[in-house]
């Protein structure tokens, strides 16, 4: 199971920056990041090379911060890999709620991460469709 | 024998005979007063009857403050035997002096409002609340002696050690402000103790601070009690002023002791009963330092209507605020404590909160900035989002005003400990 870190800040300037680099002075890398705006505030999901450790050193900060279990498919680099995926949950009737992806650095595959309400089921009913889902540790290595 | 009042005389004594009582101790409180330097030449020679109590000018918190240190002392100093003292964080401190006498009276007072909620003298009382130049220790520490009650002086802090003392002597009653008695319980848990089931407590006296008929619902579920209401202030000696009796049903004056008014705080003029306005006392007993028609600043609405519990002191309403406080805002009056009290029944919003008033776009808004805490985040949108909803329904209910209220980081807000700003009103720069 993958799991993102999701910060709760203000909108206003300079929060992106601060929390970016409360992680590289960490030594933490970025696999992917989004931002959910919602005005005020804002959410910032985070996937990185190292959760546990980004979730610490962000509350060490003061930042608002939590785990989210997310879940994260594989998926070739090609046209309609995503469309597959989007089909297919569509027709198990599951609902996601944000879904953000990247490319892998050997450019040939990427990662979808889906958020959703009940990720554990979700994840079993990907894997029965024939996707490959990560574990935390795969997500690391990648 | 009826055992349901400490002095069954004074507290089921009718209207008529009670209104008597004060225009005659009214009559000795000015007599005695005039004796202070304050008070000399500032009051008439005789009350014919409370109707014609406007003919007193009013004493007010700076009129205390100009008296520093003894100017409303009526007595020879060797007389006094006790002062307690404000804190004075603004200002001169004021200062009350008590004689014997006044000791003992007070005395009285807080026993009979302990006795009026069930306490007993088999009862143990636990008094968690700070002993010194603050009344609120030393005021039911006298009562509950004088009730018979064996009296544990704990004072505040310390959580395991009141817990330990709990347990060692069975206490069965508390002295406790609501915010220490909401945090102490955290302790239990970690104590693996469960004052339910371990303990044999049954009353609570509640006081010190504002607080909702949630939160003592919420500490008489946890403690497996009955918790009560209290009013009192050290310019009429402390705790002992108005208690709850058994019907938990607004607070009885002791009119025998304590002559109360309400006014429009803003005209000085009388209130009927059931009007919400400022409360002003009068001491009829005390002999130290008599204050004569004290605009206390504290809002509330006072009720006639009979009690069941038989006593014809009046009721007063919880405190709704202080009048110094008061927000206009379109138009309607808001109390900042009104605002707090709902908040601090939201348990994601606790003590984290700031009330701004601002004008935006030439209108009067109420900004309710609350910091969004690690505990209670899971990075859900919706969750924030009907939190927000939750308390923007809850203060429109309350204050018949739609607030705005914003989500903010932790640590953000002025820290929450002691005497922290918690309304700002950016109007007056505009």
């Amino acid at each position: 199971m993958a799991s993102q870190v999701t910060v709760f800040v203000e909108n206003r300037p300079g929060r992106l920056s601060k929390v970016t680099r409360v992680l590289a002075d960490n030594d933490i890398n970025i696999r992917a990041i989004t931002i959910s705006d919602m005005g005020e505030y804002g959410l910032i999901n985070i996937i990185t090379t190292d959760p546990d450790r980004a979730e610490k050193v962000l509350g060490d900060k003061g930042f608002t911060v939590t785990r989210k279990q997310v879940v994260g498919v594989l998926m070739e680099d090609k046209p309609g890999a995503l469309a597959n995926i989007a089909e297919f949950l569509n027709s198990k009737e599951i609902n996601v709620s944000n879904a953000y992806g990247f490319i892998l650095k050997e450019g040939t595959r990427a990662v979808m991460i889906l958020e959703v309400e009940d990720f554990n089921t979700v994840e079993k009913v990907l894997k029965k469709g024939g996707f490959h889902t990560l574990t935390k540790d795969e997500l690391h290595n990648l | 024998m009826d055992d349901r009042y400490w002095d069954r005389e004074v507290e089921t004594a009718g209207r008529a005979e009670l209104e008597k009582l004060q225009v005659e101790l009214l009559n000795k409180t000015i007599g005695r007063a005039r004796n202070s330097a304050f008070y000399k030449g500032r009051l008439p020679d005789r009350i014919g009857s409370l109707s014609k109590m406007s003919e007193i000018p009013f004493t007010t918190k700076q009129d205390l403050r100009d008296s520093f240190p003894m100017g409303m002392v009526a007595v020879p100093k060797e007389d006094l035997v006790r002062l307690h003292s404000s804190s004075g964080t603004t200002g001169r401190a004021t200062v009350v002096y008590h004689t014997k006498n006044d000791i003992e009276g007070w005395a009285e007072l807080c026993a009979r409002s302990m006795y009026m909620t069930g306490m007993r003298r088999e009862d143990v009382f636990q008094n968690m609340m700070g002993y010194g130049l603050f009344t609120g220790g030393l005021g039911l520490h006298y009562g509950a002696e004088r009730l018979g009650a064996l009296t544990i002086p704990a004072s505040s802090g310390n959580s395991k050690r009141q817990i330990r003392l709990m347990c060692d002597f069975g206490t069965t009653s508390l002295h406790i402000t609501p915010s220490y008695a909401l945090h102490l319980h955290t302790v239990f848990e970690e104590e693996g103790v469960d004052p339910r089931r371990d303990l044999s407590l049954r009353i609570a006296f509640l006081g010190a601070e504002p607080y909702s008929e949630g939160t003592r619902k919420k500490i008489e579920k946890l403690y497996g009690l009955k918790a009560f209401n209290s009013y009192g202030l050290s310019e009429m000696n402390g705790p002992g002023v108005a208690f709850e009796c058994t019907y938990q049903d607004g607070m009885h004056v002791w009119e025998d002791s304590f002559l109360l008014e309400v006014i429009d705080p803003r005209t000085g003029e009388s209130l009927s009963d059931g009007e919400e306005g400022e409360l002003v006392f009068t001491s009829l007993r005390r002999e130290g330092m008599p204050i004569i028609r004290y605009r206390t600043g504290d809002i509330a609405a006072v009720y006639r209507k009979p009690c069941p519990c038989g006593r014809m002191h009046r009721r007063i309403s919880r405190i709704k605020g202080r009048s110094d406080d008061m927000l206009i805002i379109k138009g309607v009056n808001i109390y900042p404590m009104q605002v707090e009290k709902v908040l601090m029944d939201i348990p994601e919003v606790g003590n984290n909160y700031l009330i701004e008033v601002d004008k935006v776009d030439y209108l009067d808004t109420l900004i309710v900035k609350i910091e969004v805490r690690p505990d209670t985040f899971h990075g859900q949108i919706r969750e924030l989002e009907n939190l927000k909803k939750r308390i923007t329904e809850l203060l429109r209910t309350e204050i018949l005003i739609h607030p705005r209220v914003v989500l903010v980081e932790p640590n953000s807000l002025p820290p929450s400990e002691g005497k922290a700003v918690r309304v700002v009103d950016r109007r007056e720069n505009l």
